[in-house]
Formats: C-alpha cells, sequence, structure tokens
C-alpha cells in the first residue's frame, strides 16, 4: 500500500518532517515501510508554458517549438507531441539543453505519463488555463502484511492520525458531515442479513458529466498506485484511499426497479463483472442485485452491466459496509483481489459509509461541475454496537512494559489515538476505542499495551533479565537419539542429505509405491510433487544420481520424516522418522553392502539380517529385511542397475522410531565367567548360495545351552569341493559356568553338532 | 695361559655377525672352550696354585663374557636398526577407510541454537510436520478467513490436514504438554507454498520460542533477546523493537538487530538503513494462551520465531536457498569441519 506524503501533509498541515524522517517514524510506531520514491521528480522545476509557434523541422517528425516558459523566459523546445501546436497551455520542464533533431532544444514539454499525472503518453500536457501543476511528491511504501490488522490505515486519514499522534501535530478532518442531506432517497435499499452487510448508504446523482479528473486528483490517485479512469471512478478511488471507504457508482439509467438488494447469491446466479470476466455465483456469495439480478459482488467488485459510461447522466453512489470474512471468502473463492475486497476483509468502521457520501458531496461539484444530488440519503443500517471500555490497571501496563507508567503519559498516547480515557478508581483506566480500531484489532488490554508501547518507543524499557523458577528441563529422548545417529552417520563417513518431502505420482511407482496410499497435497506447487514422501528413497536416489556425476564413491544420509496416510483420510497421518544410508562406488557392490550391515549394527547390535526377496527396484539376488529384538526395523539392499548407471548403490532404511524404542533402557550385567571355555572349529559343506547365517543358527540350536559363542571364521570354495558347494567354517567356544569342561564333555557337543549336521544333510570337512 | 685367553678373546671380536658370534661362543664359552681347558688340569695342582688359577678363570671368564655380551648387545641394536630402517613408511600417503562425513550446516546451526537454549533452561520439543489446522492456526489466533492466513501460503492436504507453515503449532502442543510455568523451543521443518528461487524455498527451517511465567514484560523480552543473539553471533549485538503485526502475539514485534557488516552507517546487505530485520517477537496473545488452556490472568510470556535457514545462509554467506535442498555433495561436504 502506498502512501502520498503530501495528501498525508494535507489532514497534518503543521507537519514539518520530510518524507524520509517519517518513514522512519512510521516504521518505528506503526508499520513496516518498505522505502520512499519520489513521484513525479521532473514537477521539480517545472512551470506553465504556452506554445508561441510550432513548426515541423524537415526530415524529421519532430516539431520546433518557441514556448512562453514564464519565469524561464521564452524557450526553443524540440517537441515530439502531435498535439504540439502554438497557443496551447502545457508544462514546461528545464532540463538543460541538447541537440534534438539538429536543433538546439533548451528543456522540455512533458507528457502527463512522464509527470506522473497519468498513464497518457500519447502527447504533451493540455492545460485549460485555470489549472497548475501538481507539485512534487513522495510516494511511503508500507508492507501490506504488517496493516493486517489495522482497517483504519488503508487510508491516509487514517495514517495521518497516527501520524499526527506520533509527531505531535493536529489532525483536521476533511469530512463535513452536515453536508449530507436528511434521509429520503429515489432509491431503496434492502439488506437481507446485517451480519453480512451491516450498513448500505447511498446517494444519487443526476447531470452527470463523465470526463477526466482534474490532474492534481490524478496525480493524487497515481501517488498511490491507482490508475485514474474518469471523473466518477476517480472520486470512488480517491475516497477510498483517503477515508479506506471503498465506493462504487452504479449507472442509474442500467438499474432495474427503484431498490437495491443487498443479498446472497441464488444458486445459478453469475455476473459479468467489470474485469470483462464471468463469475458464476452461489448463495455464499453476497451480491448487490436490483430487480433484475446481481449487479455487483458486494465488497469485491462491480457488474458491467451497470457500469459508468461517457454517456452516463444519473448515478447511483454506494457506500456499504460488508462482513471481512464474507467477503475474503468470495474473494479467494471467485480468485478475485481487488482494493475494495483488500479493505473489507480487514473488517471496515460501518460507521465510515455516511462520512465517505459527505465527502463526496463536497468533490463531486468540483469534478463534475452542473451536478446535483437527487432527493436525500439512503441509509439501511443494522444495529452498531458501540466498543465496550477495556479496564486497563496502569500498574499491569507497567509491568506488561518493563517499567512503571505515568498516567498523565499514557492517557495523552491513548488519547492523541482517539481512544476515549476515563479514569476509574485504583490507578486504573476505562480506556473505549474508536470504532474504526474496535472492528477488529482493539479488544483487550493487551491490545492497549502495544499502543502505549509503540507511541512510547520500546528502547525506553530496560532490559531486564526475567526472574523464572530453576527447574530441570522436560528433554524428549527421541532428541539425543536423533543426535547420536546423525554423529555416528557423519563419523562413519557419511554426509547428511536433506530432501523434500513431496515426491510425484511417477517416482512412487519406480519404488514399488501405491500413489493411492500416499496423502495428496491438494495444492502441489509444481507438477511432481503432489505427494507426501512415504519413504526416503526417492530423494536418496536423486542424490545418488546426481553425485554419481561428479564423484566415484561417496556415502550420504537422510533423517528425514515418512508421512503415512491412515486408513481413515481425515486421522492425521503418521510421522515415522527413518535413516537412509546410500553408499555409492565403482565396484562390485558388496563391500558397499556389508559396509552398511556393519554401520547398522553399529547403531543396533545384534541386529540381524534375514535374506527377502528383493523389490523390483532391487537388485534381484541382494535384498535383506534387517531384524533387531525380533522386530524388523529396516531395509538393505542394493539398487537395480537400471536405477544406477555406471556404479553400485546400496541403500539402507531403518525406522528411528521402532530402534530408540528397542534400545534397551537399562544393560543387565551377567557375573564374568570364572572357568575356561575350550573351542573347536567345524567346516560345514554347503550349496552355494546357502546362507552362513542358517548354517550358523543350525550350529547354535545344536550345540545347546553350553555353547558360549558362534563364529563365522571362513569360507571356500574349489577343489576339491566340487562345483556349486562350499565350505563354512566355523568356531564353537564352549564352557560351563560352574566347572571346567572335560575333553569327553567337549567331544560329546562336538559329535552332537556333526550328527546333528549330518541328519539335516550336510556334510563336514574334518 | 693368558696367550690362550688372548686368542679367545680375539676369536670373539672377529665375529662378523650374530650367527658368528653365537658359534664363537660355543667354541669358547662352551664345554670344550677355553675356560673348559683351563679348569681341566685342576685336580693336579696344589692347593695354592688352585686358588691363583682359580682367580685366574675367573678374571678370563668375566673378560670374555663381557666381551661376548657388548658384541651380541652391538649386533642386535643394529640388527633393530636395520629392520626399522626397512621398515620406512610413507605416512603421507592417504589414510584408507572413508573420510568423515559431514552434517547438514542446518543441522549444525540447529543443534547449537538447542544448545544454547538448554544452556538457559529451555526445553527442546518436537512437533509433527503434518499439522491440524487447529494448531496451526486457530489456536494461534488465526481464524479462518482472517487475512492473517495471507501472510503464509500454505499446503493442504487432503483429510483437511496442512503441512505446517510455521514451528508456532508446537507452542500450542508445549503448553498442553507441559503447562506452565514454561520454557521451550522448537525447531523443525516447515512449508510455505511459493516458487523457488535464490531467496525463496517451499522447505525451510524455523526454530520457535517460548517462555510462559508470571510477569514476563516487553523489558525481558528485550533482555532476553539481546542476550541470545550476542551468543549467536560471538559479539555483542544492539536490537531494536518495532510494531509487528502477528496474530499469536499482542503486542507484536519485529526485532532488528544493528547491521553487522556495517555497524550502522549503512551498506548494500541492510539496505542503508543499518538496522536488519531478524526475527518476530511478542509477548503471548492471551487468546493463544487460553487455548492452550493456560489462564492468562495468571500467566503471560513471550514467543519468538527464529529462522535457521535465514541463520545459516547469514553465517556462511549462502547466496542460493536451494543449495540447502540440493543434495549435492559438492555444497555438503565443504561443511564437515568442525562439528564433533
Amino acid at each position: 500500500m502506498k502512501f502520498s506524503y503530501n495528501w498525508i501533509k494535507e489532514f497534518v498541515p503543521t507537519l514539518d518532517l520530510p518524507a524520509e524522517g517519517l518513514e522512519r517514524l512510521i516504521t518505528m510506531k506503526t508499520a513496516e515501510c518498505d522505502g520512499v520514491e519520489k513521484v513525479g521528480p521532473l514537477r521539480e522545476g517545472a512551470v506553465v508554458a504556452k506554445v508561441l509557434e510550432a513548426e515541423a523541422i524537415p526530415g524529421y517528425h519532430n516539431q520546433k517549438a518557441l514556448v512562453n516558459a514564464g519565469p524561464y523566459g521564452i524557450k526553443t523546445v524540440v517537441c515530439g507531441a502531435p498535439n504540439c501546436r502554438a497557443g496551447l497551455s502545457t508544462i514546461y520542464v528545464p532540463l538543460g539543453t541538447k541537440m534534438v533533431s539538429g536543433v538546439l532544444s533548451d528543456g522540455m514539454l512533458a507528457s502527463a505519463a512522464e509527470l506522473d499525472i497519468n498513464k497518457d503518453h500519447d502527447g504533451i500536457v493540455e492545460l485549460d488555463g485555470s489549472e497548475g501543476i501538481p507539485v512534487l511528491d513522495h510516494a511511503i511504501e508500507i508492507d501490506n502484511k504488517s496493516i493486517t490488522h489495522r482497517p483504519d490505515l488503508w487510508g491516509h486519514h487514517g495514517m495521518a492520525r497516527e501520524v499526527a499522534a506520533i509527531t505531535g501535530h493536529a489532525l483536521r478532518d476533511v469530512v463535513d458531515m452536515s453536508r449530507l442531506p436528511a434521509p429520503g432517497s429515489p432509491v431503496e435499499v434492502e439488506i437481507e442479513d446485517f451480519t453480512l452487510c451491516p450498513r448500505y448508504s447511498a446517494l444519487v446523482f443526476e447531470n452527470v458529466t463523465v470526463q477526466p479528473s482534474p490532474l492534481w486528483l490524478q496525480a493524487r490517485l497515481m501517488a498511490v498506485g491507482l490508475n485514474p479512469i474518469n471523473n466518477i471512478v476517480d472520486l470512488t478511488n480517491f475516497i477510498m484511499a483517503e477515508l479506506a471507504q471503498p465506493m462504487h457508482a452504479f449507472d442509474r439509467e442500467k438499474l432495474v426497479g427503484r431498490t437495491i438488494y443487498a443479498r446472497p447469491a441464488r444458486e445459478g446466479e453469475s455476473i459479468l463483472a467489470l474485469n470483462d470476466e464471468t463469475y458464476a455465483l452461489t448463495p455464499a456469495n453476497l451480491v448487490i442485485a436490483d430487480a433484475s439480478g446481481p449487479i455487483a459482488v458486494a465488497g469485491v467488485i462491480g457488474g458491467d452491466g451497470s457500469a459508468i459510461s461517457e454517456t452516463t447522466t444519473t448515478i447511483v453512489l454506494e457506500s456499504a459496509s460488508f462482513q471481512a470474512s464474507s467477503v475474503r471468502k468470495t474473494s479467494s473463492a471467485l480468485k478475485l483481489r481487488t482494493d475494495a475486497s483488500m479493505r473489507f476483509e480487514k473488517a471496515q468502521d460501518p460507521r465510515n459509509t455516511i462520512r465517505a457520501l459527505a465527502r463526496a458531496l463536497e468533490l463531486l461539484p468540483i469534478l463534475s461541475p452542473g451536478i446535483r444530488l437527487v432527493g436525500g440519503l439512503a441509509d439501511c443500517c443494522g444495529p452498531l454496537a458501540d466498543p465496550p471500555a477495556i479496564p486497563l490497571d496502569l500498574d499491569w501496563l507497567g509491568r506488561k512494559l518493563g517499567r512503571p507508567m505515568d498516567a498523565a503519559e499514557v492517557r495523552g498516547i491513548l488519547e492523541s489515538l482517539e481512544f476515549k480515557v476515563d479514569a476509574a478508581f485504583n490507578a486504573a483506566f476505562l480506556v473505549t476505542p474508536p470504532t474504526w480500531r474496535a472492528t477488529k484489532d482493539v479488544a483487550m488490554a493487551e491490545d492497549l499495551v502495544e499502543e502505549v508501547g509503540r507511541m512510547i518507543g520500546y528502547d525506553s524499557f530496560p532490559p531486564t533479565p526475567p526472574l523464572v523458577p530453576c527447574a530441570p528441563t522436560y528433554d524428549p529422548p527421541a532428541r539425543e537419539f536423533l543426535r547420536h545417529v546423525k554423529r555416528t552417520m557423519a563419523a562413519e563417513g557419511f554426509t547428511e542429505v536433506s530432501n523434500y518431502s513431496f515426491i510425484s505420482e511417477e517416482e512412487a511407482r519406480r519404488f514399488g509405491l501405491k500413489p493411492e496410499d500416499h496423502v495428496r497435497v491438494l495444492n502441489p506447487i509444481a507438477a511432481g510433487q503432489e505427494l507426501m514422501r512415504t519413504s526416503l528413497i526417492p530423494g536418496i536416489h536423486r542424490n545418488v544420481v546426481e553425485n554419481a556425476r561428479h564423484f566415484d564413491h561417496f556415502r550420504i544420509f537422510e533423517v528425514g520424516h515418512e508421512i503415512h496416510k491412515q486408513a481413515d483420510a481425515t486421522v492425521k497421518p503418521l510421522e515415522r522418522p527413518h535413516l537412509m544410508l546410500a553408499l555409492f562406488a565403482k565396484d562390485d557392490g558388496r563391500a558397499g553392502l556389508l559396509e552398511l550391515k556393519r554401520v547398522a549394527q553399529f547403531l543396533a547390535p545384534g541386529l540381524e539380517v534375514r535374506a527377502a526377496e528383493a523389490k523390483p527396484f532391487e537388485h534381484s539376488t541382494r535384498a535383506a529385511d534387517l531384524y533387531w529384538r525380533d522386530a524388523k526395523i529396516g531395509r538393505l539392499a542394493e539398487l537395480h542397475p537400471h536405477l544406477v548407471e555406471a556404479g553400485r548403490a546400496s541403500v539402507l532404511d531403518l525406522d528411528l522410531d521402532l530402534l530408540l524404542e528397542l534400545t534397551p533402557a537399562t544393560v543387565k550385567y551377567t557375573a564374568v565367567r570364572r572357568f575356561p571355555t575350550s573351542a573347536f572349529d567345524l567346516s560345514v559343506v554347503a550349496t552355494a548360495r546357502e546362507h552362513s547365517g542358517s548354517l550358523e543358527a543350525a550350529i547354535r540350536r545344536l550345540a545347546g545351552p553350553l555353547a558360549e559363542a558362534v563364529e563365522y571364521v571362513r569360507e571356500y570354495q574349489g577343489a576339491p569341493l566340487p562345483e556349486g558347494k562350499k565350505s563354512v567354517s566355523f568356531r564353537v567356544v564352549v564352557g560351563a559356568p560352574d566347572k571346567t569342561l572335560s575333553t569327553p564333555e567337549i567331544l560329546a557337543i562336538r559329535d552332537g553338532i556333526i550328527d546333528g549336521l549330518t541328519a539335516i544333510g550336510y556334510e563336514l570337512r574334518v | 695361559m693368558t696367550e690362550l685367553v688372548d686368542t679367545a678373546l680375539e676369536r670373539i671380536h672377529s665375529s662378523a655377525n650374530l650367527a658368528d658370534l653365537e658359534a664363537v661362543r660355543v667354541e669358547v664359552l662352551g664345554r670344550k672352550g677355553v675356560l673348559a681347558q683351563l679348569s681341566k688340569d685342576m685336580g693336579k695342582l696344589t692347593a695354592d696354585e688352585r686358588v691363583a688359577r682359580g682367580k685366574f678363570i675367573n678374571a678370563a671368564k668375566q673378560s670374555l663374557e663381557g666381551a661376548y655380551e657388548a658384541l651380541k648387545s652391538k649386533f642386535e641394536s643394529a640388527a633393530l636398526a636395520e629392520r626399522l630402517d626397512a621398515e620406512w613408511l610413507d605416512l603421507t600417503v592417504p589414510a584408507p577407510g572413508p573420510k568423515r562425513g559431514a552434517l547438514h550446516p542446518v543441522t549444525q546451526i540447529q543443534w547449537e541454537i538447542e544448545d544454547l537454549f538448554r544452556s538457559m533452561g529451555f526445553s527442546v520439543l518436537d512437533g509433527p510436520e503434518v499439522e491440524t489446522e487447529h494448531h496451526n492456526f486457530d489456536a494461534l489466533n488465526i481464524p479462518p478467513d482472517h487475512p492473517a492466513r495471507d501472510m503464509q501460503d500454505t499446503f493442504w492436504l487432503e483429510g483437511h490436514h496442512l503441512l505446517r507453515t510455521h514451528t508456532s503449532p508446537v507452542q500450542v502442543r508445549g503448553m498442553e504438554k507441559l503447562g506452565p510455568p514454561l520454557k521451550m523451543i522448537a525447531p523443525g521443518r516447515v512449508f510455505r507454498n511459493e516458487s523457488v528461487d535464490a531467496s525463496h524455498e517451499h522447505t525451510f527451517y524455523q526454530l520457535e520460542g517460548m517462555m510462559i511465567d508470571k510477569d514476563v514484560s516487553v523489558g525481558n523480552l528485550i533482555y532476553f533477546m539481546k542476550t541470545l543473539l550476542t551468543a549467536i553471533f560471538h559479539r555483542e549485538v544492539t536490537v531494536r523493537l518495532r510494531p509487528g503485526f502477528f496474530p499469536f502475539v499482542e503486542p507484536g514485534f519485529e526485532l532488528d538487530i544493528r547491521c553487522l557488516i556495517c555497524g550502522g552507517p549503512g551498506c548494500p546487505v541492510c539496505k542503508q538503513s543499518g538496522w536488519v530485520e531478524l526475527l518476530p517477537c511478542g509477548l503471548v496473545n492471551p487468546h493463544v494462551l487460553r487455548a492452550s488452556g493456560i489462564d492468562p490472568t495468571e500467566w503471560n510470556g513471550f514467543a519468538f520465531g527464529l529462522g535457521l535457514t535465514r541463520l545459516v545462509m547469514m553465517r556462511y554467506a549462502i547466496d542460493d536457498i536451494r543449495w540447502l535442498q540440493s543434495g549435492d555433495l559438492r555444497f555438503l561436504s565443504q561443511f564437515g569441519g568442525q562439528t564433533a
């Protein structure tokens, strides 16, 4: 939102700060400013001038004009505008001399666009003799987000009130309410629901001449970013920019019947709006209608059918108030944000409607000479509640801000902002906010803390250490665990990556996941980001492919949330933190898989790898499930070669919630063995693809309770073993808790294992 | 006799290596050696002669054994020196095994700030990334159709859920879980539905903080922020508060710090203003306390939001936010140096 410095100064005539200084003050006390820029820099030094002679320059499109430039004297100016002609009253800008079209041109004749008066660049300004040049202005840009809560700051008068309060100057009110006529308009207004439309006021005018507005008014609109259109439309925009009250003008001849309705749209109604778009309406949209149907979307946009045109001679000037949330809903449903909707959705004060009409009564005779008011005021208004008074305890206020507060200072600040301050007992005030602050912004004492605090300036409150109890902090165990996991991974050589939570349907399918099992983003930022990830694998895979372009081998990991849809979509999805590791190398891939297994066992000592059937995206013979404490907590696999060119990528996935859950809280101590153990080796001949893990498990089972350990030693393939066979060697350590085992006892265990293995079909190499 | 011993000594000294020496030892000091020969005719000697011979043999023995031991030790040292020399190793070759990995810069900054808060007695809480409208908006005093919802473009999910647009919902969850008094922070991933460019991301990291107690004032907030930011930036910082609108605080502030680049006179980083907008903060809105089951007439407090991603970019002078989610090791591996 742009504010014109000159406009503000009109309300605060004694203001003696330049625009830049004002910008800083507004930033510190009221709202964030994004900068100041000059409006019409060429207006500086410009004067009204008369073209005395104008002649074409042979061979050029330009003319050579002799100009009476008032205080600058007679000047020769080269001008390219087609409307440059002798006798024309226009604007001269002293820019110095330069050669143009072979003629020495001294200064220039300016178009309205060059002077930031409007967008007309077709020719130089044509003055009618009575008009002066709009003076140089400055536009202060305010961040819209910082005035979301301030309906009053969407107009210059409201901002001027702040400026007056900040600087201690007086605020002038430009509205003369005595201009308002008595009730009794030729139009009737019917409001169906005062909640949706608390007030609808209107005036009817005849003998209207639709023509361009005076240059000063056009310049004002341009300064705040509104385009001048014609005097009637400009008037509504001007008053909106001034008083924050959006208005609308209808061509009365195009209205059917004499009643204006504010009502929800009927099912099936639609409207062709001023922007040439047709909008289908529903009963959720409030409309302004005549007997024939909608003539405006309330608070958002007018209809094309009743728009002001060059032939308009009678108008209905609307000044109404609409419920903020209703306007906002309609505006977002129609995807149409207008200057009006932006203001209404901030909750405008319904008391402002007739102020805007009073202002119009003053301006219209200037903009459209000869205009006549028809009848009196139409004003349909629901009950308007008075803002309740807010008790403000000065001691409490001081405790909130951090220093004792002076009653006179507090009163002065609140009154400068037009809050009504009544003294109550016990160093307390009863503070009544002005109606334009009470619609949404100010309702409780905390809101007054802000008013007082910002006006005093927060720098004046001394930094004070808080006095708070000393107590141990609550620390969720998962946090320390996650740190441990991440630190361990970095120490093991893995670099942390961070991927988006979004994946595409195609990615889901590529990794064997069903798109319909995913939580869907209703408004994805781009195609390919429409599903919430149920696995970290798509992101990790992308990292692998991209980094493989630059590196021969690398290790990466990610810790992130998998998001799982619940059977009932209205139940919040389940979020599981997962760890995924990837190891890329240009080798046969074996070392990588075993390395990932080692790292997993580092995190979860005793973690078991159980062979599993490969999924389509995995290497068909290199996939396994990971079990810990009898729960499946992850997966280890090599990615299918289709997915990784020029190298091997092993990946490991662990459910961190489960891992943490299964981590024993305490260690159970067993007494250190007092008697020596004995060991013997066994070599089992098995088929080449037999898992050593199952052999080990079989030996462990056969060895019985006295087996202290069964350790894999090595395996061997080749002569003298037949093709397709291997020999796997294990060392079995046995011992008893209460004695040293005798040789016959040890041999008995060994024979038991050998017999058992032989019984289930294994041969032993002895 | 002396001659015999001298010859034996010479034999010892003439040994070229340890093997030689060992052979000589057997020859000289063994059962058939010089000393044995000298002892052989002891029986034929007189008592006095025996005493003299005994003395002589002992002296000879000492002399021969001494020579042997000295030489043996010399040979052994030489052999060890030779072995060590042969074991010359080039320690400048790369060490085998993986190099240390790097933690993501966001993780590093996040931990650093978490530790700072923990040292000040704050609990560190987590919240879900998928949120309810209630926790993300309503409980934070942002009702439906409030224009403040425009400040945070939201990703909506099926089932009427959303991706949290800020870490503020964890305030609500923290108050619900722990109750007052309360000191907590909540770091985490947040989402905004905006297009990605060099300075905008739809996925980034924030850290929310809150302190609830009795009579927490604006002066306390200023003190706390100054202390915190001085610790974060490792230098004294000057802060200022100016009004800022955030529905979950009242009054709400934008906190600026004196530009750390120019120190105040103005530079491109601070857009010539001398101040850099750093974080939003404020006193917790009573509606928010009430929505979380806390009586605002008894308790109040302050809350603030820190942009972790923004801090990372400031700390390392990263010019393009997209690197952070790129997964590109050329970028990420640069951050492996410092964290334990």
